[in-house]
């Protein structure tokens, strides 16, 4: 029996995960800040202290996402692509296509049975094709990011948005909001952006059941569900979409030690 | 005779009047304003005031850009894109391509005889837009004004995401953070901009001469880069944020005067210098 960490350092969250040989003991999440190895060093902690460990009882640590390189104790430093892979195949075994929505891109992959990536397409690095644009509509109505999905859902008539720019979107958003139109119609509006914007994106790749969504994005049920309409198919979502990149990498530093299975 | 072309752009209204041999009497240039499109008649009592007229001695007023819908004394409405293809070739008679960087679009135009006869445009994202500078100005706690003056300070070559305004954004915070100098994210921030359009205008064949106008235009950092950018000179009329103004008033002229050639009696019913009541 060995413990393994993988930690995902995002442009917007860090994500940690320690396991015990394959099964996850324990995950943390936090906003990555102005200092990526700060939050590096702060979840290998957090997640130690959850299941009472000490730096000694690690066999290895992968680090993975955009501030890889800040994960200065990792044994190896894998791409977040083999990871997020890794990870939902874990998930859900069954998945052959994975989408990702992130911060700061959003991301369409197809993997095969071993959870190995065999086609990708990556959005441009654009604020109004990511999670981000979310987070900025969720600051112009004033509401909790938790709380965007289940509002976008009593949308009768999402509105339109007149550019594909979250700068644009966002003085488009004040307007609508002192016009009087409901938040929930705003809110729903954001979704179908963001949707039209990642279907354009899976139809670079034959999109196909069973089909895994994850990435803080899929932490909203709005989306999922207009992403579901605009491919015209089920998705699968994880109970912590976020995580997912990080047991990938998690699963990989065990991996790297006790080779497969 | 006097005409009139009114420039509603999204940031900036601009207006020339002028007489009939385009000597012009009155150039004003207002903000837009967050009531947005409400300031024409406003930037046009200035205009007139400054060439002592009233708006019963114009003949003809054409209104264009972004807001040229929701301007009640105009005569009629021309696109921003004809209006600049024609300020500009008033202005350089060589010119062939004309770019233009506004405060939120940025569009290149290929002009022939003085004719557009081909254009691209960006009005769906900020990066390569006025917009991205503000919002970078205010960022780093810079006037947009000082930005240009700022850059050419700059030793350094700094690289910045020129894909998305938010995502440079919190890069130029990382950068600042990192100790970088002020000079040298700017300039970086410049180049961004730059590559930006200039891969715009290359959607186009570019040919000299090659004209920069719009607000940006004054920013002489954003001019230097746009130059190593589209590997070319660059021409900049003295005021680039009046060029399409300038066109929709020659073009004014120029509708009037056939109209009275044909004899129609095309002119100015009563017009009122009241805001727009677009929202009311």
């Amino acid at each position: 029996m060995a413990w393994f960490i993988g930690i995902d350092i995002g442009s917007v969250y860090s994500k940690g995960v320690i396991t015990r040989d394959n099964e996850l003991s324990a995950f943390y999440v936090i906003l990555s800040g102005g200092n990526y190895r700060t939050a590096a060093e702060r979840i290998r902690q957090e997640l130690l202290t959850r299941v009472n460990l000490t730096q000694d009882d690690i066999a290895n640590t992968v680090g993975t996402g955009s501030g890889a390189g800040n994960v200065y104790f990792a044994g190896q430093k894998v791409s977040d692509i083999v990871c997020t892979a890794r990870g939902i195949n874990r998930i859900f075994p069954s998945a052959r296509i994975v989408i990702e929505v992130a911060g700061q891109s959003s991301k369409v992959m197809r993997i095969d049975e071993q959870g190995l990536v065999a086609n990708f397409v990556v959005s441009e690095k654009c604020a109004a094709g990511s999670g981000w644009f979310i987070e900025v509509i969720a600051n112009v109505l004033r509401i909790d990011i938790e709380d965007f999905g289940p509002l976008s859902l009593n949308s009768k008539n999402p509105i339109t948005f007149s550019t594909g720019c979250a700068v644009f979107g966002e003085s488009e958003a004040i307007t609508r909001v002192a016009e009087g139109i409901p938040k929930e119609d705003i809110a729903a509006g954001v979704n179908k952006a963001l949707a039209d914007k990642i279907s354009s994106l899976a139809k670079k790749i034959r999109v196909e059941e069973p089909c895994g969504i994850c990435g803080g994005g899929a932490l909203n049920i709005g989306l999922i569900k207009t992403v579901e309409h605009a491919l015209n198919l089920r998705l699968l979502a994880p109970a912590q979409p976020q995580i997912v990149t990080a047991l990938g990498a998690a699963l990989l530093a065990r991996k790297e030690i006790q080779g497969d299975p | 005779m006097y005409f009139a072309g009114v420039d509603i752009g999204s940031t900036m209204t601009k207006i020339v009047l002028m007489e009939k041999n385009h000597t012009v009497l009155s150039a004003i240039k207002g903000p837009t304003g967050p009531e947005h499109r409400q300031l024409a008649n406003e930037v046009m009592k200035m205009a007139l005031e400054q060439a002592s007229l009233q708006l019963d001695e114009i003949s003809y007023v054409v209104a264009t850009g972004y807001g040229r819908l929701n301007v009640p004394f105009a005569d009629r409405q021309i696109t921003e894109l004809s209006c600049h293809a024609r300020g500009v070739s008033s202005l350089f008679p060589d010119v062939r391509t004309a770019i233009d960087i506004g405060g939120q679009d940025a569009k290149c135009m290929k002009i022939n005889n003085g004719k557009m006869v081909d254009f691209v445009m960006n009005d769906k994202c900020a990066a390569g837009t006025g917009r991205f500078l503000e919002i970078i100005a205010s960022t780093l706690g810079v006037k947009v004004e000082e930005l240009g003056d700022i850059s050419l300070k700059s030793t350094k070559r700094l690289q910045i995401s020129s894909i998305c305004t938010i995502f440079a954004q919190q890069e130029v915070v990382a950068r600042l953070s990192d100790g970088e100098n002020l000079e040298d994210i700017i300039a970086g921030l410049h180049d961004a901009l730059s590559s930006r359009v200039a891969g715009l205008a290359r959607r186009l064949k570019i040919e000299p001469d090659v004209v920069l106008t719009g607000g940006v235009a004054k920013n002489a950092g954003i001019v230097e880069a746009m130059k190593k950018n589209l590997g070319c000179e660059l021409l900049i009329p003295e005021d680039p944020l009046l060029t399409g103004a300038l066109g929709a008033a020659i073009l004014a002229k120029e509708y009037f005067l056939k109209a009275m050639s044909k004899g129609e009696p095309s002119l100015p019913k009563a017009r009122r210098l009241e805001k727009a009541t677009f929202f009311e």
